[in-house]
């Protein structure tokens, strides 16, 4: 195949696809030559064509982003013909379920625990009362979380959920 | 298009592909005709060529399920243009990471909780005037230990579980830059596959590894029952999806432990960076924390 007049080698898209890469091919920035096979998988699985279209609908700044997630989709397809990148998402899931649950069950505990702890202060200034030498300094036992769902409480930098970060 | 006698009726693709859809047509059971939004985010991604190319690789007991999966895919990059399923992804590391920092909150509140109960204990015998040490004792500490021993019992459990969790973010933080698909400036892609808590390996499993038993060669998946809170994206879309709520439970769950913070950094995301900073941060109060809680734990 005869290079380009402009002494740069072909991408690795137009390598395998076996033409000539111009100025201003739309892979070329993306798929190096030293990178064989990630247009390899990226072709195989998805297509150069529908790459092409897919590139061509986003940001030019955002074409990098497109590709590498292409790259990683193709890749994972290839080793899980079945699930493919799907069955992390699904994995990762049940794993937030999971940590919801426990979370869950964790923060019932420590509410449980704290109203044992009033309850027995109370009882303990109840009785220190009565000896009216017993003194004792409220100890908050109750540390607020920062995980509340009070929004005055807590920094706002770790509110739970994850949003949509596009 | 319909079929001759017009009995049955296309189904999306050939009728995207305005063709005849013979009884035989490979993609009819997946792609009805009712829901041609579904087929044209398939078609769009992959390509009729590619999706039969995908079918005739697997075996056809996985046909449905690899189908599922790629209309599951092509949807996700329908709903995040520029990176489809990794943004999905990212989201949900985010979420792992964010729920692990709270549970730690709540385990060191806990911990301190106890402490104080121990020391305060140990502070009514000792400060204490001793008029006052019988009748403390007899309104107070036996309650508030008849209190603490059902709540105590299970201690040992959650730092065991807690231990877990953060051996899992501990191994997650070394993150492999031999992969060349990574760039400062994007998603660490590297940090997206899933480590496998039985591989030994240097941190570069892909994530197909949870998927393997012992001797690291591919296991059937085996069911298991998912809530519908696990398919919230599909919730919110059109009713096109909703033929994919039963997909996740054919999906088994092995053991998958996630990098937790060096996913999430994108180029177009600037308070993603900050978070960044905050979770380096944060990963290192986190162990030490983590440290310190089971030094102190092993003190009683």
């Amino acid at each position: 195949m005869a290079s380009s007049s402009y002494s740069n080698s072909p991408c690795a898209a137009c390598k395998f696809l076996r033409r000539k890469c111009m100025p201003d091919c739309i892979f070329a920035p993306y798929f190096p030559p030293e990178e064989p096979q990630k247009f390899a998988n990226v072709h195989k699985i998805f297509g150069a064509s529908n790459v092409s279209k897919l590139l061509n609908e986003v940001q030019p700044h955002q074409r990098e982003d497109a590709v590498n997630s292409l790259a990683y989709e193709a890749e994972a397809r290839i080793k899980d013909p079945v699930y493919g990148c799907v069955g992390a998402i699904s994995v990762l899931q049940r794993q937030v379920i999971r940590l919801q649950k426990e979370l869950d069950a964790t923060n019932a505990d420590l509410i449980r625990y704290t109203c044992n702890e009033m309850t027995t202060l109370q009882d303990g200034r109840r009785i220190g009362e009565a000896s009216s030498t017993f003194s004792q300094s409220p100890t908050a036992y109750y540390y607020p979380s920062p995980w509340n769902n009070d929004p005055c409480a807590g920094d706002a930098a770790f509110h739970r959920g994850g949003g949509n970060h596009m | 298009m319909t079929l001759k006698g017009g009995t049955t009726q296309a189904c999306a693709a050939c009728k995207f592909q305005r063709r005849k859809c013979t009884p035989e047509c490979l993609l009819a059971p997946y792609f009805p005709a009712d829901q041609p939004k579904v087929f044209l985010n398939v078609h769009k991604l992959f390509g009729v060529s590619n999706i039969v190319k995908i079918l005739k690789d697997v075996d056809p007991s996985q046909k449905k399920n690899a189908m599922e999966s790629i209309i599951v895919q092509a949807s996700y990059r329908d709903k995040y243009p520029v990176r489809g399923c990794v943004e999905e992804i990212c989201r949900l590391q985010n979420q792992i990471w964010l729920h692990e920092e709270e549970l730690h909150a709540v385990y060191q509140q806990l911990e301190m909780c106890r402490q104080h109960q121990q020391q305060q204990h140990q502070g009514i015998h000792h400060v204490v005037p001793d008029d006052l040490a019988s009748q403390l004792e007899v309104g107070m500490a036996p309650r508030a230990a008849n209190n603490a021993l059902p709540l105590f019992n299970h201690a040992p459990q959650p730092q065991q579980q807690q231990q877990q969790v953060y051996n899992t973010s501990v191994a997650a933080l070394p993150v492999s830059q031999q992969h060349s698909y990574s760039n400062s400036n994007s998603v660490d892609y590297n940090s997206l596959y899933i480590e496998s808590k039985e591989n030994n390996n240097n941190g570069t499993n892909p994530l197909w590894v949870p998927y393997a038993n012992n001797n690291g060669s591919p296991i059937a998946m085996q069911s298991q029952m998912v809530t519908s809170q696990a398919l919230s994206m599909h919730q919110e879309a059109a009713g096109d999806y909703d033929e994919m709520h039963p997909f996740f439970e054919t999906i088994d769950d092995r053991q998958s432990y996630i990098y937790s913070k060096e996913a999430y950094e994108s180029s177009s995301e600037e308070s993603l960076k900050d978070s960044r900073k905050c979770t380096e941060h944060v990963a290192e109060n986190e162990l030490k924390s983590a440290a310190a809680c089971f030094s102190l734990t092993s003190v009683n």
